[in-house]
């Protein structure tokens, strides 16, 4: 199978503090991966730099064989991505937004089609400053889905929804997955992560300290659950003196 | 083009919402010229002078909708984009910046020309106003003016670090060039040192060539000014897209 993100040694500092240390790892084809670790451990930089809205100190990035940076245009047509912290116009309203996302692309996705799978159709003339929290994440992620992508990054993904919306999320995903989707995605949540994830890595203050699948993460831990597993991973010195 | 369309019409909807274009530069230019209309009715500019003290003023007062969009629209907008971070989404898109710059600067120019219409036909009915001098100049001229204006503000909205910054730098150019450089307070009432020093901003020389060209004065005193704004205009739209942040 391809390679559709492959990163190479990848490090970014900011001043002093080493963001990103040597990082490297590659997602193939129809495949998700998720990068984990604590606020602060560096995934949102990942991401950023993978993507090019930050530049990196040294390494190398390409995705679907070209290069962030150089081959902009063309390959965003390809991307959908989703950002961490929801950023659109003061006074835009939820079509509006839409309407103005597909006009970006080539082959944009039936934005109306995607507002009634993710169940915000109602809200399609309402301000997007004044949807909830769960609805505009779910707006974020059909923003994302309108370029009809064939990477999918999504920052968070399903913070701030409930049991039953971060359910119709899932299954909406691993519908694309197995239509031949790949996808980028970071998570505080394990039982999501054990859902959709093929191979995840989990980051500590830049490094990566377990890469694999969740079977191995589990198996590689003293642990039989993948949060217990995490926590060993990312949080070594308070299990030692939990094992005291 | 479908970006640009529909960008352009997302984009006037929102702008429309906000107010503040629609009071700056389509209300306030009319105030301005019912206040000067008013005040000095259809008296001669000047004893002798064959026009009137409107007529005089009236190339100035159509820049004040280019100040508003150039000096305090354009900037704000770009900037505010960016510090929302709506400027980052467009990049992980195919959009070109110059396409977002663009669609801002139709806004603007779109605004600057309903205030023109507005006040040609305010002046035309209540003051008895007509262009003396060619129409087609006049117009070339006003398209120079406004692409000068707004290159200085494409300028001050793609380079300034965030939206204070781009709020300080636009109040520093709209607040002076709006009172001093003739466009609300006339150049003509001035002492003449003061007409010396606020011939150095650049609307001052832009309305020169309104002026004149509204009052049928002879084409050779503007040459100095239409050189200062081309070279305005290539410079700050060149630096404008050169160094654009998108964060």
């Amino acid at each position: 199978m391809e390679d559709i993100i492959k990163v190479e040694n990848l490090s970014k500092s900011y001043g002093e503090l080493i963001a990103v240390n040597d990082l490297s790892f590659s997602v193939k084809k129809g495949t998700v991966f998720g990068l984990l670790g604590a606020n602060g451990a560096g995934k949102s930089t990942t991401i950023e730099c993978v993507l090019g809205t930050k530049t990196f100190d040294t390494g190398t990035v390409w995705i679907l064989g070209l290069s962030p940076k150089a081959n902009r245009k063309e390959l965003f047509e390809n991307i959908g991505v989703q950002f961490q912290e929801a950023n659109y116009q003061e006074n835009i309203r939820v079509e509006e937004l839409c309407e103005v996302t597909a006009s970006f692309y080539k082959n944009p996705a039936d934005y109306r089609k995607l507002l009634l799978e993710f169940g915000i159709a109602d809200k399609n003339k309402a301000l997007v400053k004044e949807l909830s929290g769960g609805q505009k994440q779910r707006l974020f992620i059909i923003l994302a889905l309108i370029p009809n992508p064939q990477v999918l990054f999504l920052d968070e993904l399903t913070t701030g929804l409930d049991a039953r919306a971060r359910r119709d999320v899932w299954q909406i995903l691993q519908d694309l997955k197995n239509q031949g989707l790949t996808i980028l995605l970071t998570s505080h949540f394990m039982d999501e992560v054990e859902v959709l994830c093929n191979k995840i890595s989990i980051l500590k203050k830049g490094n990566i300290v377990f890469h694999g699948t969740v079977k191995e993460a589990i198996e590689n831990s003293p642990y039989a659950k993948l949060e217990d597993a995490y926590l060993w991973y990312t949080d070594e010195e308070v299990s030692e003196n939990e094992n005291l | 083009m479908k970006t640009f369309n529909t960008m352009l019409k997302t984009e006037i909807k929102l702008s429309l919402r906000g107010m503040d274009m629609f009071i700056f530069a389509i209300c306030m230019p009319i105030i301005v010229l019912v206040m000067l209309g008013i005040i000095y009715g259809n008296k001669p500019a000047f004893a002798g002078a064959d026009y009137t003290f409107l007529e005089q003023s009236f190339g100035a007062i159509a820049t004040i909708a280019i100040c508003a969009g150039g000096f305090m629209g354009l900037p704000l907008v770009v900037s505010d984009y960016r510090s929302k971070h709506i400027l980052k989404r467009f990049k992980v898109t195919p959009i070109k910046p110059t396409i977002i710059l663009l669609v801002q600067v139709t806004i603007y120019a779109l605004y600057s020309l309903v205030s023109l219409i507005t006040l040609l036909t305010v002046a035309t009915i209540f003051f008895k106003f007509r262009i003396q001098g060619s129409i087609s100049q006049f117009i070339i001229g006003w398209l120079l003016v406004m692409v000068s204006m707004f290159s200085i503000g494409m300028m001050v909205g793609g380079i300034s670090k965030n939206s204070k910054t781009a709020g300080i730098a636009a109040s520093l150019l709209y607040f002076p060039m709006l009172i001093f450089s003739g466009a609300t307070l006339p150049y003509e009432v001035m002492p003449l040192a003061m007409q010396k020093t606020v011939d150095i901003l650049p609307l001052t020389q832009g309305i020169k060539i309104l002026k004149s060209s509204t009052l049928g004065l002879p084409t050779v005193s503007i040459i100095f000014p239409i050189c200062i704004l081309a070279i305005i205009t290539v410079i700050c739209s060149t630096v404008a897209i050169k160094f654009f942040k998108w964060e």
